[in-house]
């Protein structure tokens, strides 16, 4: 969209030039990794993603997960974070927000596939991330949902996330800004550095009902 | 790989039915939370919490450490959780679990980001020495509604620490033990709490404090973390059967409420801890005066 910035107070847009409810420039494919049972690439302004599926299969290591119900099937995701995706290159394996965010999307997923269909088996989702520039765990649960469909896993609905954040009410700005209100203004898809100063909240859901999950947000 | 017993399909038929009939299987309305006992330690920062038979204890230790090299003026402030056999059959010794890091990360994202504790007023030395604070929360029983009972628990321990008094005189810093200089409380900005809320038929039915039995009969829990002002600084839903949206606009609406209602019940319990210790003050310690 070409931005007209001639009717569009300067001061209301953001640090990459988005008016308040823009989202950043989409891109995704589908079936991008031949090997596997379904794969995406996605792109969310520079967030970028590879997610491969694999599986409804066997589970596999034997006993390892004895004691799991056996009923449905397990859904395991496993999120690599690649070295050269931040500015510091820093091991993420095994970290809290990691193993968080994998857990989130596991238990997101588990509730809309329809796990009943394969008992014994698991379903895993393996999400690496090439480059990080805010919204992770919404662009993972896209670029996983895009995987899924791809691999042919039945589910009843679509999962879709996005991020919004809110800026700070004016008055605790200091100067002037075209804002004409005291309070705070909702900003749709943060990047990396809105997410690092707003409070923000990860929203999930399907397409036809309602909310699945939702994520952590602060003041 | 042990794992908690589930409850059989007549129990669970039986909780649910009572629900829809609005009753819970303790008695309590549905809004309502267990008996809430908060005490404290003889040491500063060491907080007991029982939420009927859910029992929390946390501790909070400080030392001297250096700071990260990327975050110099920051002190540190980890949370670890400990989830021993003590407390269930089904927590394992050395294994993160996923209640382990879904607890921890709920708390640090309450009191940390939400910059509940703010790591710069732990900074000594810009560089070089700050306070690393450690606050260590032992679960020792499980039954239902770990979240409150572990935040109010940290929450009540961090505003009940006393910190070593610290001064820095040409560039050489000195720590003071109690004897020397009383220890001064942490630098607290708001008083943030978690409530879990459990919610029945489609988000229709909601209940705070769930039992574990409960717990494990509802369809999925929304976590809610706001400080008594009325400000949210988390709201948690990963899961679970899915809800309207309005739902979890209801959910933040009944949280704040607990909260501000919780908040009493710690200060209260710190009011009293504070008159118990206070023995005076230095003028009672001079004094030639005795009992005999």
């Amino acid at each position: 969209m070409p931005l007209d910035t001639s009717t569009y107070h300067l001061s209301l847009l953001r640090l990459d030039g988005r008016r308040w409810n823009e989202l950043r420039r989409l891109h995704a494919q589908i079936s991008t990794q031949a090997s596997a049972d379904g794969s995406s690439y996605l792109e969310m302004g520079n967030t970028k993603i590879i997610c491969t599926v694999s599986g409804p299969a066997e589970i596999r290591g034997g006993g390892r997960r004895e004691g799991v119900e056996r009923d449905n099937a397990v859904v395991n995701v496993e999120v690599g974070v690649a070295g050269f995706s931040g500015m510091d290159r820093k091991r993420r394996r095994g970290d809290k927000r990691t193993t968080e965010m994998q857990n989130t999307i596991a238990s997101a997923f588990t509730s809309t596939l329809f796990t009943h269909l394969y008992p014994h088996s698991t379903i895993s989702i393996n999400l690496h991330i090439l480059s990080q520039d805010g919204s992770l765990l919404a662009v993972c649960l896209n670029a996983a949902t895009l995987a899924l469909i791809d691999a042919g896993v039945p589910m009843k609905d679509y999962i879709v996330a996005c991020t919004s954040g809110l800026t700070p009410p004016a008055s605790t700005l200091g100067g002037s800004r075209g804002g004409n209100s005291e309070t705070s203004d909702p900003l749709l898809d943060l990047n990396g550095m809105e997410e690092q100063e707003l409070p923000f909240l990860t929203g999930a859901g399907g397409t036809v009902g309602g909310d699945v999950g939702g994520g952590g947000g602060w003041v | 790989m042990p794992r908690e017993a589930e409850p059989s399909i007549n129990e669970r038929a039986f909780v649910l039915q009572a629900l829809e009939e609005n009753i819970r299987l303790d008695g309590r309305a549905l809004d309502a939370f267990r008996d809430i006992d908060i005490s404290f330690g003889d040491d500063y920062g060491v907080a007991d919490v029982q939420l009927g038979k859910t029992r929390v204890l946390t501790r909070i230790s400080a030392s001297i450490a250096a700071p990260y090299p990327d975050r110099k003026f920051d002190g540190v402030f980890t949370i670890a959780t400990e989830l021993s056999p003590l407390a269930s059959p089904a927590f394992e010794v050395g294994r993160q679990s996923d209640l382990e890091t879904h607890l921890s990360r709920i708390l640090e994202t309450t009191l940390r980001r939400s910059q509940a504790i703010s790591t710069e007023s732990l900074c000594l030395v810009a560089g070089q020495k700050v306070w690393s604070l450690r606050a260590d929360i032992h679960i020792l029983s499980h039954c239902g509604n770990l979240v409150t009972a572990a935040s109010l628990a940290t929450l009540a321990a961090l505003r009940q620490y006393r910190i070593p008094d610290t001064s820095i005189k040409g560039g050489e810093l000195t720590v003071y033990t109690p004897l020397e200089r009383d220890p001064v409380p942490l630098a607290l900005l708001h008083h943030p709490l978690c409530i879990t809320l459990n919610y029945f038929e489609n988000g229709e039915k909601m209940i705070v404090d769930a039992t574990l039995q409960e717990q494990q009969c509802s369809e999925g829990e929304v976590v809610v973390a706001a400080n008594p002002q009325g400000e949210v600084c988390l709201v948690q839903k990963g899961g679970g059967g899915e809800v309207d949206a309005l739902v979890l606009l209801r959910a933040v609406d009944v949280a704040v409420g607990k909260v501000r209602e919780l908040g009493k019940v710690v200060d209260r319990a710190l009011e009293k801890d504070s008159k118990m210790r206070d023995k005076g003050g230095i003028s009672a310690e001079l004094s030639a005066e005795n009992e005999r």
